[in-house]
């Protein structure tokens, strides 16, 4: 097994290597000019060429990938070309607040759907099965901004029960700071929770039809424990894949949430960077997100073996 | 084992019924039978003539959705197990009645350790502690005699042929010693050589524990090895019942001598050519359970049957020393031989 993750890990150098040559020439195709955004709107031709020369953006195209690939293998990101920060510095601020969200929004959606799924395997066909399911549809169909001005004009502006934006830090204390997250995991989540619902019904239906759930029930044992763990167990293998599906999109869908919920993270570092082409803090970004992803697969995979005996690396 | 008072299980007039898009079925059509002490019973019929569901009824593990026990009396120990609640019923299945089944490759949990499976019934049943139950798995599988026991409790099940997985099979059904063990067609799924050595094993274990054991099988070979006495089963019904050697010595019913007509004889002369007599089938097809069965259900396949077999269903007589055949020509039949 330990032999197996450090052959995926080195996997993962291609695969980010081959993110950051994709990034690079992207944004460089990309139409628009950050030299022509900082010099101004009504900047001479001069004005603007001076700019670029100042910022390294009149050299090769290539000659600009050596010095950036170069920087990038000690762990450089480079520089903002518009606040003069280290890219690593501005990602390492913004992080908190996305790692948290993304986080909150899945314990709402894992800690709800998988239940309620198993629930409505159970219950197949009864009312509890339809409603679950009827939820499940309309959950999946609701875009995840008109959810939050929904609960924003409830929850924050009609019942004053929670702010309506903004984020507060864990250091400014934890329960303004779970307050600060649950509209916007409950609108980030409730997308997920529909799909790992009606994936978790699903898998359980088709195990719960298997001869050894009839020999579980032949031993006379708890519904809790068939359901929980003869069915459960083996059912999670589709369950977990969904998941690991579902914290790849949260990744790129807390974009909206944060903009929604104004919330200082990546997302919104992002939309920044991309609106003002600042090249530097796009690459990292990106190299950071595909990071992640390519780190929650390696966890997804890993996990398989250990829910189903017979899978083995 | 004749020492204690009464059958251990009663089933009278049992019904079990199942909803389809086609209408009702009905699967079992009063059956009747009663399973003595430490008694090996064979139920035998072919597929589909509810020789399973009777089974699943006994345990009441017929799908709720779907199938019901629309009426008759399963009395096991002198009580009732139709009127008990779910939860009673749960206390009673894996620890005083328990069940294995016929395929031993999909029967047992894949993400599960035998000793885990083992033991969640030991510890679910006699209350005891996880490591007692595993203890007691540990016995369980040196009574079954699979070898190198202590290493396999934690196996899993892909780990182990299909044969010693039908032994774990066991082992987890008689580990709470149960007064009855119903094993559906336990040995159909497994090669020749391991099937007899399955039976040779439950009919061991039998004599150890005092376990009545219910057998249901297709498999008339199987019947006349390891049980004493046997009900045969059509279309729902128990159309002959009897004592393993009188069955064997004169089947009455005539869907009993189609049976054993069909099966495979090592005894006929074959001809010059080398070739043996064909086997025989039962010419016609099992009847749609849907449809109400006016007479006895096997008279529109029976060479014998008369005006009176397709409109009136016969009951089952006495033929004499605890042989039930449910015929009207019986007479006939007897003669024919």
């Amino acid at each position: 097994m330990t032999a197996y993750i450090v052959r995926r890990l080195f996997a993962t150098l291609p695969v980010m290597a081959v993110v950051a040559i994709f990034v690079f020439f992207l944004i460089r195709f990309a139409p628009g000019d950050p030299a022509a955004i900082i010099a101004g709107e009504d900047a001479t031709a001069e004005a603007i060429a001076q700019v670029r020369m100042k910022l390294g953006l009149d050299r090769p195209v290539l000659e600009q990938f050596a010095i950036w690939s170069l920087q990038l293998l000690q762990g450089d990101l480079g520089i903002s070309i518009f606040s003069n920060l280290p890219v690593t510095r501005l990602i390492a601020q913004r992080l908190e607040p996305t790692l948290a969200l993304t986080l909150s929004t899945l314990f709402v959606a894992v800690a709800l759907a998988v239940p309620i799924g198993v629930v409505a395997a159970w219950k197949a066909r009864k009312l509890v099965d339809r409603l679950v399911m009827g939820f499940a549809v309309l959950g999946f169909a609701m875009p995840v901004f008109v959810l939050a001005y929904i609960l924003i004009y409830f929850f924050a502006v009609q019942w004053r029960l929670l702010p309506v934006q903004g984020y507060a830090p864990i250091g400014e204390g934890f329960w303004p700071f779970v307050e600060s997250l649950i509209l916007p995991s409950v609108a980030l989540g409730v997308t997920y929770m529909a799909l790992i619902a009606r994936i978790t019904r699903a898998s359980m239906l088709e195990v719960l039809a298997q001869d050894y759930i009839r020999t579980a029930n032949s031993k006379g044992l708890a519904t809790d424990r068939v359901l929980l763990l003869h069915a459960l167990k083996n059912a999670a293998v589709p369950i977990v894949t969904v998941i690991g599906i579902g914290i790849a999109l949260l990744i790129s869908g807390v974009v909206i949430t944060e903009t929604v919920f104004n919330i200082p993270g990546l997302g919104r570092l992002t939309v920044d960077a991309v609106l003002k082409r600042d090249y530097p803090v796009v690459q990292g970004l990106i190299l950071v997100f595909a990071g992640a992803k390519v780190l929650v697969n390696l966890v997804i995979d890993i996990s398989y073996a250990f829910l189903d005996p017979r899978i083995r690396y | 084992m004749s020492g204690a008072p009464g059958p251990i299980l009663e089933v009278r007039d049992l019904h079990t019924q199942f909803s389809t898009l086609d209408g009702v079925v009905r699967a079992v059509d009063g059956v009747s039978f009663d399973v003595a002490r430490g008694e090996t019973l064979g139920i035998v019929g072919e597929s589909g003539c509810g020789k399973s569901v009777t089974a699943m009824s006994i345990l009441r593990l017929i799908p709720r959705e779907t199938g019901r026990i629309a009426s008759g009396s399963i009395k096991f120990e002198g009580e009732e197990l139709t009127s008990l609640s779910e939860e009673e019923m749960k206390r009673l299945r894996g620890h005083r009645i328990s069940m294995i089944f016929q395929e031993p490759m999909t029967s047992l949990n894949p993400v599960l350790t035998v000793g885990t499976q083992i033991a969640e019934n030991v510890v679910r049943h006699l209350g005891v502690s996880w490591k007692q139950g595993r203890e007691r798995a540990f016995e369980m599988l040196d009574l079954v005699r699979i070898a190198d026991s202590r290493r396999r409790l934690d196996e899993y099940p892909h780990q182990l042929s299909g044969g010693m997985r039908q032994r774990v099979m066991i082992a987890m059904a008689l580990s709470c010693d149960p007064q009855v063990l119903i094993a559906d067609e336990p040995t159909t799924a497994l090669d020749v050589t391991i099937q007899a050595q399955i039976l040779d094993l439950m009919i061991e274990l039998k004599e150890k524990t005092g376990t009545a054991i219910v057998l249901i099988t297709h498999d008339l070979g199987v019947v006349a090895e390891t049980t004493e006495r046997v009900v045969v089963m059509y279309a729902g019904r128990k159309v002959e019942q009897a004592p393993v050697e009188a069955l064997f010595e004169e089947p009455l019913h005539p869907y009993t001598r189609g049976l054993m007509r069909a099966i495979p004889r090592l005894d006929v002369e074959a001809d010059a050519a080398g070739t043996r007599p064909r086997l025989q089938e039962i010419p016609g097809l099992v009847p749609i359970l849907t449809q109400p069965i006016v007479g006895c259900a096997f008279a529109p396949r029976c060479s014998f049957a008369t005006d009176r077999c397709r409109n009136e269903r016969p009951p089952l007589v006495d033929a004499g020393a605890g042989h039930l055949v449910a015929c009207w020509e019986v007479d006939r039949v007897r003669r024919a031989a």
